[in-house]
């Protein structure tokens, strides 16, 4: 079963995650994915954000996904491809975030809980 | 003989249309297809140069959607030597997008009862010749297990007239009906892993419905693109005969979420250089409001149907000289969609337009009578079809031949259940990257397909395509991503089955 890592909003605020705040593209000037309250409109720009980041720090690709029976729609993320065998993590019911190196990303537990997190307060417009 | 709608299907057709989700689309209260515009075109790019025409087809090699006065330049070409340049740059940008896989799907009829009365159409609701019927569930389950189980599709199209027995829901249960079947086969088991739906024009909840339980892709033809064509052709007091309605359909859906939408032209109902302006002004118009153009693109000629004077009669009918340039036009202008080529066709004119390069999809084992996969009609029988249908081979003849010319037959389904959908997918189809994918996924679905239900001649073919690839992959793609692929493949022949890139 996969290890449930919700970061709670008191840990979030008291406690940032390193990977909140390790990184210059979350900068001061825009809203951290982390710290802000994002409205359902801005879900996807976050997301966009965390896909970034990824990029950023570890060089690897992910993008999110709606799933729908088989299909598994893409919302959000990086339009670009390793080639290797995507590998699916499931957010919820509803949602995954799927990337072809996982194993790259040292960070991966928290990234999920902040997606989790981000994706248990809004649904996407 | 005209027939007589009941109350409640009349009740149905006042219900169907939804003018404020036609309305929202249009600019000026006119749609995007300006017929007088596309004629203007078509004038104005008479005799193009060749120097021209050779920019044209370089901006087409680098997957750009064409302009209207570009295709239309193509569209006007005479000289013999540049069709032929027209016809290799069409190859070659198919290869750049999709490299030479074809993918293979059937069609699965689930009924025919239609409140349209279109004049070219076998299913029209005053044929009387026709012998009506819609599949139960049951029914469908037995077809797609047949299809699923002893033919080896893992892809189909499922079609259905306009009715209130085939409607949204109905169409909802279907797609779960097939998408439940599992069978056991020699070595794994089959499954359909992808449902394409070509269905009437629906509104956005019914589409959100249809999204919900994975509709693959919505392919919905709008027939012909010249208005006054189509209202003579889709009789007035039908659904059919809203033109806008049919053109908006394609929005619906992508804004319902459903992100791979397929368009397509009944080729002999107008004049063919209209039509292909028409489908290049659709794809501009889909692209530029959403970022997502069409997934595929089909092209049908009109074919015989049961009691149908009008395919006989039409002064428009496609010759096999200008149904290969449209073909190669399409290609160029909009050049990262697949494009299908249906067993309407003669199997000869099938091995030369394959041959040549262009296209993406085909289907075979091709049955269109309503349950006629497991009723297992070895004739056609006009009174249950829609249309003739051109190439009855089966999947094994088709895929065998496909494997003599060096194509190898695909069966990945794997882009829309990994988030290879939309504007995802026309970038990496955008920039040549699809290619790679289709190459890795295509030689672990036709490997799952040869242990499962070829004939001991045609799996003698396809080894030698399937180690051509191995050989051609190992030279194209990292070390890593070699590796996985010969670790995916060993454990598809100890009967592992749906692993993919």
């Amino acid at each position: 079963m996969e290890k449930e890592t919700y970061i709670s909003k008191e840990t979030l605020h008291s406690e940032p995650s390193p990977f909140c705040h390790s990184e210059p593209s979350f900068s001061h000037s825009e809203p951290s994915i982390c710290h802000s309250e994002p409205k359902a409109k801005n879900l996807l720009l976050e997301l966009n954000k965390i896909a970034e980041f990824v990029k950023e720090k570890y060089n690897t690709h992910i993008w999110f996904v709606e799933i729908m029976g088989k299909r598994h729609s893409y919302i959000a993320g990086h339009k670009e491809d390793s080639f290797l065998p995507p590998e699916l993590i499931y957010i919820n019911d509803r949602y995954a975030a799927v990337s072809n190196e996982w194993e790259r990303i040292t960070e991966k537990d928290e990234i999920i809980s902040t997606i989790k997190m981000l994706l248990s307060k809004e649904t996407i417009p | 003989m005209k027939a007589v709608l009941a109350k409640e299907e009349k009740n149905w057709i006042n219900s169907v249309i939804k003018e404020e989700e036609i309305e929202k689309y249009m600019e000026d209260g006119r749609d995007f297809i300006n017929d007088e515009e596309i004629w203007e075109k078509l004038k104005q790019n008479q005799n193009p140069e060749p120097s021209r025409i050779w920019d044209i087809l370089q901006k087409s090699l680098s997957i750009e959607t064409l302009l209207p006065d570009e295709t239309a330049a193509l569209l006007n070409l005479k000289d013999p030597e540049l069709w032929q340049e027209v016809f290799d740059v069409a190859a070659k940008v198919k290869k750049k997008v999709y490299d030479n896989r074809i993918v293979t799907f059937a069609p699965l009829y689930c009924g025919n009862l239609c409140v349209n009365n279109c004049v070219y159409c076998g299913f029209r609701r005053d044929n009387h010749v026709i012998k009506r019927k819609v599949l139960t569930l049951e029914e469908v389950k037995r077809e797609a297990e047949v299809l699923a189980g002893e033919i080896g599709h893992k892809r189909l199209i499922v079609v259905y007239g306009e009715h209130p027995a085939t409607g949204a829901h109905y169409i909802r249960d279907t797609i779960e009906t097939i998408y439940s079947v599992k069978v056991m086969t020699k070595n794994g088991y089959g499954q359909i892993r992808r449902v394409n739906v070509n269905a009437a024009p629906m509104s956005i909840d019914e589409l959100k419905m249809l999204k919900e339980v994975g509709i693959g892709t919505y392919q919905v033809f709008q027939e012909t693109y010249h208005h006054d064509t189509y209202a003579k052709l889709h009789p007035k007091g039908t659904i059919k005969h809203h033109y806008q309605w049919r053109l908006y359909c394609h929005h619906r859906a992508l804004e319902a979420g459903v992100d791979d939408v397929a368009l397509g032209v009944l080729f002999g109902l107008y004049d063919w250089r209209f039509e292909v302006m028409g489908l290049l002004y659709h794809a501009r118009e889909l692209e530029k409001r959403f970022g997502i153009g069409p997934h595929t693109i089909s092209f049908p000629r009109l074919e015989p149907a049961a009691n149908t004077p009008f395919v006989q009669e039409t002064r428009y009918k496609v010759s096999d000289e200008d149904f290969k340039k449209i073909i190669a036009v399409i290609r160029l202008s909009v050049p990262y969609t697949g494009m299908i080529l249906t067993a309407r066709e003669p199997a000869h004119i099938r091995r030369e337009i394959i041959a040549s390069g262009m296209i993406t999809q085909t289907d075979a084992s091709t049955k269109i009578g309503i349950g006629a996969y497991s009723d297992r009609y070895t004739e056609q029988e006009l009174e249950r079809q829609q249309f003739e249908i051109g190439d009855s081979r089966s999947l094994d003849e088709v895929i065998r031949e496909l494997a003599e010319m060096g194509f190898i037959t695909s069966f990945c389904t794997a882009g829309y259940r990994c988030g290879r959908t939309g504007d995802r997918i026309m970038s990496l189809l955008k920039s040549g990257k699809e290619a790679i994918f289709c190459k890795l996924n295509a030689v672990l679905t036709f490997r799952e397909w040869l242990d499962d239900f070829a004939s001991e001649q045609t799996k003698e073919a396809g080894e030698k395509v399937i180690q051509k690839e191995l050989d051609e992959l190992k030279a194209k793609v990292p070390h890593k991503v070699y590796n996985k692929l010969i670790e995916y493949y060993g454990r598809i022949k100890n009967g592992e089955r749906d692993i993919y890139f």
